[in-house]
C-alpha cells in the first residue's frame, strides 16, 4: 500500500512557482530521500507534506487520505529539523511528551511512550537535561526521540545532519539507518548531501528547480542517470563531462570525436542523436582503465593527485578540460607528470546538448 | 608598557568620574532623607539623625499606605496588560506576513516622534467623555499599546527561531498556545527586560496621572512628592525621604531581574 503519494503538488509565492508539480509515490516503510542543490525546494516540498506551508495545487494523501487542508497535527507526521528546534525551557523528557501532552494523552500513558523513545536512543540518562546542557549529537537524538513519541505513519526529516561535525554526522547517519531498520516506518528525508542520500535511502528523488528530475533506487541513479544533472548530481567525485559532437551513425552505436582531444573518436552503443550534433560523454572517475584496456586512450597532464590510502584521485586536464580519475592499483603512477587513461565505450554515458541521456 | 598603563588609569579615572556623576543625586537624596532641611540647604553632606522625624513628620503629611497602594495597582496592571498586548502584537507584527505590515508599523513608529504634550488634551477629553475621568483606567489605558515595546518586541522576536514554532505547530499546538507555552517562556529575558522598562515609566509616571487623578484618595507617590514641594517652607528632609521611598521598588525590581536585563537588552534566546 502506497503510504503517502503526491499528485501534480504546485507551490507559488504570489507569481514565483517553487514547486512545478511534482509526482510521487512512497511505499509503507520506504526511506525516501529528497536531494538537490539549495534552492531546487526539497525543503519546501517536506514542509507542504507536514502542512507547514500550505499547497498551492494538486493533492497530497497520507495513508489513502487527503490531507492538504488537514491541521500538521493530525496528518500522522512527526518532524525532525535541522536546528533541532528543541523547547529550550523544557526538559528532555518534557520535550519529548509535549505534543502527547497537547493531544491530552493520560499521563501514565505519556511516560510510557517517552520511556519507550528514550531507551530506543539510549537518551535514559539525559531526560532531565535542558537542550543548552546537551551536545549537538544529543540533542539531535533528543530530536529525534520526539519524533518517535509521536508513533507517527511519517517520519519527515529536514537537513538534520547538516549542523553535526563530519565524524557525528557518520554516527547519526548509521543510527538513523538503524532506527529505520528498527521502527519499520516511513521515512522522508531531505538532504543536499548526495552521499546521506546514497547511503540511506531505499529510493531518492532527485530534485532541480521545483521539478523531479529523475526518481529512483540509489544505485539505479548512479547506474542508470536520465540526465546529466543527476549524473553529475549523484557520485563522488562528479562524474567527468567531455564536450564531443557526433560524427557518425550506425544501426545501434554512435560514435563522437572528442573536441578536446584532437578529435579523438569513441564509438558507442546509443541509437539516439543525429551526426553534427553538439553532445557530452560522461565517464566516471572510477571508470577510466590504465592505458590500452578499453575502447579510447587518452593522455592527460597531471594536475594535483589525492592520495587517501586505498585510492587515488587524480586530477588532470586536458586544455581546459578538468578530469578527475580514480586509481586503485596504478595508484603510485599518478604521481608523474602525465598519464594515459582508457575510457570503454559500455561505461560511457552520451548527453545531448538539453542535457538528457541519449540512449 | 608605562603608555598602556597610564591610558589604563585615564580610562578608570574617566569611568570613576562617569559612575560617581551618576551615583551622586542618589547619595545625596539618601543622606538628605537622614537630615534636617536646614542641614540640607546648606549644604550638609554627612548622615544625620533627622531620619526618624522625617519619617514621622512624611507619616502625619501622607496617607503611605494608600499612596503606594495606589502607584502600586497602578504600575503593576499597567505593566502586566502593557506586556500582554504589547508582546502580542510586537510577535505578530514579525511572525504573520501580510502586505500591508510594513506600512502600519511605519505608521506607528511615526506616532512615537509625537511628543505627550500634543496628545495630553485630546487623550483628556477622550477620557472625560468616557466617564473616566479620576479613575485608575484612565491613567492605565492609555499606556497599554506602547509603541517603543511593540518595536522592543519585534526586535526581539526576529531572533526567536522559525523551527521552534513550527515544531510546535507538528505538536498540535494552536497559534495562542504557541505563544503562551513556546514563545513567552523562550523569550523570558526579553520579558524582564521590559518589566523593567514598562514598570518604571509606569511608576514614575507624573504628567497623566497630575491630569486625570484628582481627589487626594487616587493620587500616586510621585503626585504626592510634588505637592510637598508646594507647600510654604517645604521640608527638604521629608521630600527626600519620600524620593528615597519612591526609588526603592523600581530599584529592587531591577536588582531582582538585572541578569535577565542584561540578557534581553544583548536580545539572547537561549
Amino acid at each position: 500500500m502506497s503510504s503517502l503519494s503526491l499528485k501534480g503538488i504546485r507551490k507559488s509565492y504570489g507569481s514565483m512557482e517553487v514547486i512545478k508539480g511534482v509526482d510521487l509515490d512512497i511505499e509503507a516503510k520506504e526511506f525516501v530521500v529528497f536531494v538537490g542543490p539549495s534552492g531546487c525546494g526539497k525543503s519546501t516540498l517536506l514542509r507542504m507534506i507536514a502542512g507547514l506551508e500550505p499547497i498551492t495545487g494538486g493533492d497530497l494523501d497520507i495513508g489513502g487520505k487527503r490531507m492538504n487542508d488537514v491541521d500538521p497535527s493530525r496528518r500522522g507526521i512527526a518532524m525532525v529539523f535541522q536546528t533541532y528546534a528543541l523547547y529550550p525551557h523544557m526538559t528532555v523528557r518534557e520535550n519529548m511528551g509535549f505534543a502527547l501532552r497537547f493531544a491530552k494523552v493520560p499521563r501514565d500513558q505519556i511516560d510510557a511512550q517517552v520511556n519507550a523513545a528514550a531507551k530506543i536512543l539510549a537518551l535514559d540518562p539525559l531526560m532531565n537535561r535542558y537542550p543548552k546542557e546537551l551536545s549537538g549529537g544529543q540533542r539531535q537524538r533528543v530530536a529525534i526521540g520526539r519524533a518517535i513519541v509521536r508513533n507517527p505513519q511519517v517520519f519527515l526529516f529536514d537537513e538534520p545532519l547538516s549542523n553535526l561535525d563530519a565524524e557525528l554526522r557518520v554516527h547519526m547517519r548509521i543510527e538513523i539507518a538503524r532506527l529505520h531498520k528498527e521502527l519499520q516506518t516511513t521515512i522522508i528525508y531531505v538532504t543536499h548531501d548526495q552521499v546521506e542520500a546514497m547511503t540511506l535511502a531505499d529510493k531518492i528523488v532527485v530534485l532541480r528547480d521545483g521539478l523531479v528530475e529523475q526518481i529512483g533506487r540509489p544505485l539505479d541513479l548512479y547506474d542508470d542517470p536520465a540526465n546529466q544533472f543527476v549524473a553529475g548530481f549523484i557520485g563522488s567525485p562528479q562524474m567527468n563531462f567531455l564536450p564531443a559532437s557526433i560524427v557518425e551513425k550506425a544501426g545501434d552505436t554512435t560514435t563522437v570525436a572528442l573536441t578536446n582531444h584532437d578529435g579523438k573518436r569513441l564509438t558507442l552503443p546509443v541509437a539516439a542523436g543525429k551526426v553534427g550534433d553538439a553532445v557530452t560523454v560522461g565517464v566516471r572517475a572510477e571508470h577510466f582503465g590504465n592505458a590500452g584496456s578499453g575502447n579510447l586512450d587518452l593522455t592527460l597532464a597531471v594536475d594535483v593527485a589525492e592520495h587517501l590510502g586505498s585510492t587515488s584521485y587524480v586530477y588532470a586536464s586536458a586544455g581546459s578540460e578538468r578530469v578527475v580519475v580514480e586509481r586503485e592499483e596504478s595508484r603510485h603512477e599518478s604521481n608523474s607528470d602525465q598519464i594515459t587513461v582508457s575510457i570503454s565505450a559500455d561505461k560511457a554515458y552520451l548527453f545531448n546538448a538539453a542535457g538528457q541521456r541519449l540512449r | 608598557m608605562n603608555m598602556a598603563l597610564l591610558r589604563r588609569s585615564a580610562t578608570y579615572a574617566l569611568l570613576s568620574l562617569a559612575a560617581f556623576i551618576s551615583v551622586f543625586p542618589f547619595i545625596w537624596m539618601a543622606l538628605g532623607a537622614t537630615n534636617k532641611s536646614i542641614d540640607i540647604v546648606t549644604g550638609r553632606l554627612s548622615l544625620g539623625s533627622n531620619l526618624l522625624v522625617n519619617f514621622r513628620n512624611l507619616l502625619a503629611q501622607v496617607d503611605l499606605v494608600r499612596v503606594f497602594g495606589n502607584s502600586f495597582l497602578i504600575a503593576i496592571i499597567s505593566t502586566l496588560l502593557t506586556l500582554a498586548v504589547s508582546s502580542l502584537a510586537g510577535y505578530g507584527f514579525e511572525i504573520f506576513r501580510s502586505r500591508v505590515r510594513e506600512r502600519v508599523f511605519q505608521l506607528l513608529l511615526l506616532f512615537l516622534s509625537i511628543p505627550f504634550a500634543a496628545l495630553m488634551v485630546p487623550l483628556f477629553v477622550l477620557i472625560s467623555r468616557a466617564q473616566l475621568n479620576n479613575t485608575f483606567t484612565a491613567v492605565i489605558l492609555p499606556t497599554i499599546a506602547s509603541i517603543f515595546i511593540i518595536f522592543y518586541f519585534r526586535q526581539a522576536t526576529k531572533a526567536f527561531p522559525g523551527d521552534l514554532r513550527d515544531a510546535a505547530r507538528v505538536d498540535g499546538l494552536k497559534e495562542w498556545q504557541i505563544f503562551l507555552f513556546v514563545y513567552l517562556p523562550t523569550m523570558r529575558s526579553t520579558y524582564a527586560a521590559a518589566t523593567i522598562i514598562v514598570f518604571m515609566g509606569a511608576w514614575n509616571n507624573y504628567l497623566w496621572p497630575l491630569i486625570v487623578l484628582q481627589t487626594p484618595e487616587n493620587k500616586t507617590i510621585t503626585l504626592v512628592i510634588s505637592t510637598l514641594t508646594a507647600a510654604y517652607t517645604p521640608d527638604y528632609g521629608v521630600i527626600l525621604l519620600a524620593t528615597v521611598l519612591a526609588t526603592l521598588p523600581t530599584l529592587i525590581i531591577f536588582f531582582v531581574l538585572q541578569r535577565q536585563f542584561v540578557q534581553g537588552m544583548l536580545g539572547a534566546v537561549k
